[in-house]
Order: structure tokens, then sequence, then C-alpha cells
């Protein structure tokens, strides 16, 4: 197997995307695979080539062209690293490595995916919506839940619309789409699913991800989730990025090793 | 000619003087898809103990500048699973292994040696008398002269193996403990461990770690590091592994300067994993630049202002 190592890439795109003026989309190439990228992996990216900030940043793959070797992250602007991040310049080099993590599972086509996304748990949701059409997965069944709290937070909405699948954008303040929470638009559609032939994928902050899972393991929805947590190393080792398992809560596992993808009902949100 | 890196610590010769800290490289295994474990002078593994140990509930890492604290809370597969699961992978390696041991008490740290030792497939013990994030054992044998001695020569009865005593920065005169860790009969010192730092959000004035302190690594902490380092072997006739924000070449070169004979490289493997390729790499190159035959050319040649 080929090592995973840092790989100076090319920006080529890094612009802000949606109204709401926080999110950005950063494109770049250069990249040599040594691993196939999935919907579910995260990149690791170093924001600046000083000891400050000192770690990487995980973001999950938004989006892959394996013909252009493309590949795209979406992030928000929440502090000092992605500010950095968001400077970024086309033609300027990043440092990253990846991809890491595991991925989302394939459940079948025959199921209905249902993909819930929140706020900047967005792009998985994408890629892996974009991967389910390129695999042949009926467009008819795949139900893309996207909530955000207002219009703006809703970003990239013309290419979930373009990959053809069944959209249903929700806002907190109902300023758009569905007025209130994804798992509220979920529940709203829930007697028009088959629960036994359907998979749901959820990624988003945590306590809409609780709500998902409460609502899952309630009337027995199988699944997964994406989860989101500060990595310092990203490959396992430092074991700083636990989470606690739903069965046993002094019994950890590693959101950047044994993860970022977990089963519904297995982690304690 | 090609500068020749290998050294010699109790009588164990590693290849070069990079090896990796404790608790930053896992069991080893982790790294064996990012870079070459057979490169490296040495590996650390994390700290074993008797039983397996979950660590603190999260957050127990957070980044400060140029530095991270951590309250891990000694996480470790203990050491049954250790020898039946980690040492199979490890005994292949071609590099020097070295076992971390920890303990809150006396007798673990002995039971745990015991069951090494007759486990076998490594090269070296590397006691853990200096961490800051427990309650009880850790830190505290490590900062007694005599609880040094006595934990070391208490553990020297059950191994054949040599003993590096891995020392804490949070005491008085580090000088004191090498002193001690030499008389216990060490044969190196490794310091230093992280240093006690605590760190407090404004947002919700709790400290940012579950364990409320945690220990301070990183390059932030690298001064201080290479101070320690140059007092004790001023003072100790001990060879040293320096240990404290090691980063880059220049880094390792500073450490061997002021009388680092081994170097470990920590918190910068979790930035780039391939750090300690890129030292082995450059201090070779380093020596040559400066047509310099081997490492211990450097190693304690610091020149003093006067």
């Amino acid at each position: 197997m080929k090592k995973i190592k840092a790989q100076h890439c090319r920006v080529i795109q890094n612009k802000q995307v949606g109204k709401n003026g926080d999110y950005y989309s950063l494109k770049f190439d250069e990249f040599r695979v040594s691993r196939s990228i999935w919907p579910g992996n995260f990149l690791h990216v170093k924001v600046t080539d000083t000891v400050d900030p000192l770690f990487r940043r995980a973001f999950s793959v938004a989006d892959y062209d394996p013909e252009r070797g493309v590949l795209e992250i979406i992030y928000k602007v929440v502090g000092r690293g992605t500010s950095i991040l968001s400077q970024k310049k086309k033609g300027d080099r990043i440092d990253i490595i990846g991809p890491l993590g595991n991925r989302f599972s394939s459940p079948g086509r025959k199921k209905t995916a249902v993909l819930v996304a929140g706020g900047i748990g967005f792009p998985p949701m994408y890629f892996l919506a974009k991967n389910l059409v390129n695999r042949g997965h009926d467009k008819r069944k795949i139900l893309f839940i996207y909530g955000g709290r207002s219009k703006t937070d809703l970003i990239e909405m013309q290419r979930i619309r373009r990959l053809g699948v069944d959209l249903i954008p929700c806002t907190d303040d109902g300023s758009y789409g569905f007025k209130g929470f994804v798992t509220g638009a979920l529940a709203d559609r829930i007697d028009q699913l088959d629960t036994a032939q359907t998979f749901v994928w959820g990624c988003g902050p945590e306590p809409m991800l609780a709500a998902l899972q409460d609502m899952a393991l309630d009337i027995g929805l199988i699944g997964e989730i994406s989860l989101e947590a500060p990595m310092p190393c990203g490959v396992g080792v430092c074991l700083g990025c636990i989470k606690a398992t739903l069965d046993n809560p002094r019994k950890y596992v590693r959101v950047c090793y044994d993860g970022p993808v977990f089963k519904l009902g297995e982690i304690k949100i | 000619m090609k500068p020749d890196l290998q050294i010699e610590i109790g009588g164990v010769t590693w290849k070069n003087p990079v090896s990796v800290a404790s608790g930053t490289f896992g069991y080893g295994e982790e790294f064996a898809n990012l870079i070459d474990l057979n490169a490296l002078g040495a590996i650390v593994t994390k700290s074993i103990t008797m039983k397996e140990r979950p660590g603190h509930p999260p957050p127990r890492t957070c980044e400060t500048a140029a530095g991270m604290l951590n309250a891990i809370g000694l996480a470790n597969v203990g050491i049954e699973r250790f020898i039946d699961e980690k040492i199979p992978f490890l005994k292949k390696l071609e590099t020097v292994i070295i076992v971390n041991v920890a303990g809150s008490t006396l007798f673990e740290y002995v039971e745990v040696c015991r069951l090494l030792e007759k486990a076998g497939h490594f090269d070296m013990i590397e006691l853990n008398v200096s961490c800051p994030n427990v309650d009880e054992g850790g830190m505290e044998f490590g900062t007694d002269a005599t609880s040094i001695i006595k934990v070391i020569g208490a553990v020297r009865e059950v191994t054949t193996r040599p003993i590096i005593a891995k020392l804490s920065p949070n005491v008085t005169s580090i000088v004191d403990m090498a002193r001690a860790a030499k008389e216990g009969g060490a044969v190196a010192v490794s310091m230093i461990n992280t240093l006690v730092g605590m760190s407090v959000s404004i947002h919700d004035w709790q400290p940012r770690l579950t364990n409320g302190t945690g220990g301070l690594s990183g390059p932030a902490i690298k001064p201080v590091a290479v101070a320690m380092v140059h007092k004790v072997a001023s003072a100790v006739d001990i060879p040293i592994i320096g240990i404290g924000g090691i980063s880059d070449t220049a880094d390792a070169v500073e450490f061997h300067l002021v009388g680092a004979r081994g170097l470990q490289i920590g918190t910068a493997n979790f930035v780039n994993p391939d750090t300690s390729m890129t030292i082995i790499k450059g201090l070779s190159e380093y020596l040559k630049q400066r047509k310099l035959a081997s490492i211990h050319d450097i190693i304690g040649k610091v020149q003093l202002r006067s």
C-alpha cells in the first residue's frame, strides 16, 4: 500500500458560496491519489506553514472530479484556521494529507436513500448524493433534506437541484422551504417511506444528529452519521477526538480513525 | 561520504538518534501506512499499565499557541492485550523497540515490567515517572528523588532490559531527578515530559479540558526543554534523550548541541506524520554540509558565551 503523505496542492479556486458570507468553496488540483476517495472521507489541511495555528484542520470531501484530478472542500469561517484558509488565492499551495477516515456504506440500490444535512454538514451529504446518482441509484429514491437557520445558510441549492434528487429545504425561521428542523421535515415524510427499505445518512450539528438518532432508534430506521471533532492528528494516534459509545459510556472511539462515519445508534451524542 | 548517525544508549545501538515520543505514535502500527518504521532509530510505545484504561472523558486535548494541552489519562490496552496484540507487530520491525511503562503504584510498575520481560521481543524500557494527568502515581514518582531511585531499582530486579527514566519538568530541580535516575540504575534519561498547563474558555468559563489541567507540548515548550537538557547534560554524566517541541532538523540539531544523544519527536507527529523521516535526512545533510563525519561531532558542542 502506498504511504499517505502530505502534499502541496495547487489552489485553483477559493470563493464565497451562498449569500451568508461565511461559506467558501475551495478547489485544488495536483493531488496524487494514494487511496480511492469516497464520500465520508476527509482531508487534513494545514492552513499555514508556521507553528500557529499548529494543527491541521479536517474538512470532509465535498466533491471530487477524478478526470481533472480536482478536489473540493466547502467550509464555513468559524475561527482562526478557517479565516486564514479563506485568504488563499488561486495558485497558492496548501498542504494536505488525505483522504483519511472511513466512508459511508452502500445500502443497495433498492433502498430509499434519505440524506439529512444541517448547516455545514452539507458537503459530505452533497458528495454522497452525487455519488449515489453516479452509481445509478434511482433519483426518485433519493431524498435530500437540507436545513439551515435561515435562507442564507442554505448554500449550493442549484447544485443539489441539478442532481435531480427529491430536495426538501428547511429553515429554522421559515424564511425558505419547510419551517422547522430537518427532523421535523423527515417526520412529515416518514409515512410515505417504507422504513425497512430506507437508509438514512446524516451530517450536521450535534443537536441535530442527536435528534436524528433518537428518531431513528424510535422508529427503527437504520443508517449512518458523520461526526465532527477537533482532531490534532487525524490518523488515530493522539486519542484526542474521541466520543463515547452509546452502549458503554467508558468505551471510546476515535472520530478520525474509527469514523468519522458511525452507525446510527452507535455513538453517544 | 555518508555521515554516521549511529548512537548507542545503555548498550543498545540505534541506527540514528531519531525516535518518537510515547503517546504520539500509538503502538507503531498506526503509522505503518504513513512512514517507513524501519528507518527510525527507535520506537517508543504508548504508556502501558497493568489494566486497560479508557482514559479521561473528552474533551481531552486542546490547541494552544504553538502547542497543545492534553489530558488523555494514559489510555492504553493494558499489558495483557499489549503482549497479545501489539508485540507481534512490533517484533517484526527492524528498529529498537522501547516500551513505555506507567503505574499508579510501585507494584504496578514492577508487575508490568515482569510480564514484559516474560513476553520478550523488545529492547528497552522507558519508565513514565512523569505523567501529569493521572490522580495517583505518574508524576508523583518523578517529583521525588527517593521514589525515582526506588521505582527504577525495583524494576531492575525483574528485567534485563536497559531502563530509561522519562523525567518531568514540573519539579524544582530536574538535575536532582536525573541524578536519582542514575543512582537508581537507569541507563539514560528522556526529557522533558509535558509541562502542567490550563486553558479556560471565555464563553462558558469552563476549563477547555475535562480534567481541568493538562500537559503542554509542542513548539511552545522547546526553549524550556533545551534549557533543561543543557542543565542536566552539564551536571550529570548520563545519556540524554531530548524531547520537547522538536519539529524540524534545526530543532534536532539544537537539542544535540546542548547535549542530547537521542531525540524523540512528539507533537510534531500529529502535524506531519513524516517529521521524523525529514529530520533523519536533514541531520545527515547538516553534517555533510559542515563536513562532519558523525553525529557525535555535534552532541554537547554548544559554544557558551563567555
